[in-house]
């Protein structure tokens, strides 16, 4: 694809954004509305914005990443403005600042190179651990952990003087930078980890002392789930492990190992946990918790079956009735509002999003940056996996955000920092 | 008639993400083969040496051409225990690039297809040799 023709698709992506807006105006009976204008303005602002960065300062990247995740932004914005304005307001900030951080980092790189975090991997792995940790400050200090919904995921900042009390969730840019930290360590110590000869039974094992990754990985994600209680970061810091671990080594050990213990970990939880229990219950048979855990549940699947081929019309469903519509449930809102045919079309955009991230991971040279590419494509597909299965029945639900649709800044700039780091890895393999 | 009138709106939006899609699809569909980057536009220059260990990472297209091998004599030479001391022969002839397999014993791929005569090749296509891969730019 040409620049000229990636540019085209990011204003017809801004179109649809402001289409979509001008739709949601239309049902309340406003013909046209500055909302529309300000939309388009601010998607070209954002994504036009990072293209030219790109031009500039990465101008061998892929041009495939841009447009499919302006579409899959601007068909979460349409949703999340029919549900609530003011957060659609919010969010266009956060899109805004978003693509401002991630030009910065396009500018940052472009003299040393993606290849330079590969020599900080410890300090990006500390920082990773205190973001995870920093949820769990006292509510008594300034910068303090809050508990929203049940999980203890969020920090809140309280300005003195002012009421605002800014808050974000660390826990997003956090896994971004554990897939750098391993796509670091994996590119040096892949090859011992995947020599698999010890034989017990009928079983092959690699060396005791390089199992250690995988104990870790199951231990990092067993702590995240008992002190935030938070399911969906678990299962996906989890996944990332063991995702990269197989791209490293192409031993099936660790698919199988990473699986048992992964079962074994939820069978655990679910026998000490109660809220853990309570999502299993709710999950396996939703009509008999329909007044409270189930709830959630049911409503989406009612607007996803309500949404039938076609959808209600964007403006004229009830998504307002789900429970978190705006942000782990926006698939049952956009399924409720654009029908099958909308959710296809989502789903179209991840794949193309996914696959493009994996063909830039095959086409790199060094370890370091087709591990990285691979482990950033995982992220994207196993956040879009575990809450869509989530919101579908496939998977019990655990809240986490859809990619660059759900409302929430942090989520959408830990992904925004993804598409950034995959742009600088298919540049530096052109050159 | 406002019912239809949403209803005509609402499919039009459908087939607006349709088609948007369809664009992006379209795009990655011309480069099958070669990178989903910006398009490679202008005559092939460059041998790019993808996988596999070489004394060179890249070599200019010139019209005596650079013969690949395993031989420390070879233009390119590779270390491929699956490539001949002198396997094939890229050269440049006319602004087209041609591909000569030198009767090696495991063969030249271009684009993954075996070629026996001398083949044209393009911007974009690869050059397999025992497992060394190159791609002309």
């Amino acid at each position: 694809m040409t620049r000229r023709a990636e540019a085209g698709l990011i204003i017809a992506a801004s179109l649809l954004a402001a289409t979509g807006v001008a739709m949601v105006e239309f049902t309340k009976g406003n013909w046209l509305d500055a909302q529309v204008t300000i939309t388009f303005l601010t998607f070209l602002g954002a994504f036009g914005g990072l293209q030219i960065a790109v031009r500039r300062w990465a101008p061998g990247a892929s041009s495939l990443l841009l447009p499919t995740a302006a579409f899959l932004t601007s068909l979460g914005f349409i949703e999340i403005y029919r549900l609530d304005p003011e957060l659609a307001a919010t969010q266009r900030w956060s899109l805004l600042i978003t693509a401002g951080v991630g030009a910065a980092i396009l500018w940052a790189l472009s003299g040393p190179g993606v290849g330079v975090l590969r020599q900080y991997r410890y300090v990006i792995l500390a920082i990773a651990v205190a973001l995870l940790l920093l949820p769990l400050l006292p509510d008594s200090w300034p910068i303090h952990g809050a508990t929203i919904n049940g999980s203890r995921l969020w920090v809140r900042i309280d300005i003195p003087g002012t009421l605002r009390t800014p808050s974000f969730q660390p826990g997003e840019l956090a896994k971004v930078l554990i897939v750098v930290f391993l796509a670091s360590y994996l590119s040096e110590n892949a090859e011992a980890m995947s020599v698999v000869n010890r034989k017990i039974g009928p079983f092959k094992f690699p060396e005791p002392r390089h199992l250690g990754p995988v104990m870790i990985a199951a231990a990092s994600a067993f702590v995240v789930l008992i002190y935030q209680k938070d399911l969906g970061a678990s299962l996906l810091l989890f996944g990332i492990f063991i995702g990269m671990l197989y791209i490293a080594t192409g031993r099936s050990f660790y698919v199988v190992a990473g699986g048992a213990t992964a079962i074994a970990a939820g069978f655990v939880a679910f026998r000490i946990f109660d809220h853990v229990q309570r999502r299993i219950e709710a999950w396996l048979d939703p009509f008999a918790h329909f007044q409270d855990a189930g709830y959630q549940t049911i409503q989406g699947l009612f607007a996803i079956g309500s949404g039938s081929l076609t959808g209600s019309g964007i403006g004229l469903g009830r998504p307002d009735l789900i429970p978190a519509a705006g942000t782990d449930f926006i698939f049952a809102a956009i399924a409720e509002e654009m029908g099958f045919a909308g959710s296809i079309a989502v789903l179209a955009g991840f794949a193309l999003l996914v696959g493009a991230a994996f063909g830039i991971a095959i086409r790199s040279r060094d370890r370091f940056r087709k591990y990285l590419a691979g482990g950033l494509a995982i992220v994207v597909a196993l956040q879009a996996f575990i809450i869509l299965g989530g919101v579908l029945r496939v998977l019990p639900i655990t809240g986490i955000a859809l990619p660059f649709m759900s409302y929430g800044g942090s989520s959408l700039l830990a992904n925004m920092v993804i598409i950034v780091l995959l742009l600088e890895i298919s540049h530096e393999e052109r050159v | 008639m406002p019912a239809l009138f949403f209803n005509v709106i609402k499919l039009l939006f459908l087939a607006l993400l349709f088609l948007f899609l369809f664009q992006v699809v379209r795009a990655l569909r011309s480069h099958t083969g070669s990178n989903p980057g910006t398009r490679v536009s202008g005559a092939p220059a460059e041998l790019i040496v993808l996988t596999g260990n070489a004394n060179v990472d890249r070599v200019k297209l010139r019209p005596q051409g650079h013969v690949i091998g395993r031989s420390s004599d070879a233009d390119i030479h590779i270390d491929d225990p699956y490539s001949s001391e002198f396997h094939a022969r890229v050269g440049l002839q006319d602004s087209a690039v041609l591909v000569h397999d030198l009767g090696s014993t495991n063969g030249t791929y271009v684009n993954g297809r075996r070629v026996t005569t001398p083949t044209t090749v393009s911007k974009g296509d690869t050059v397999q040799i025992g497992k060394t891969i190159l791609e002309v730019r």
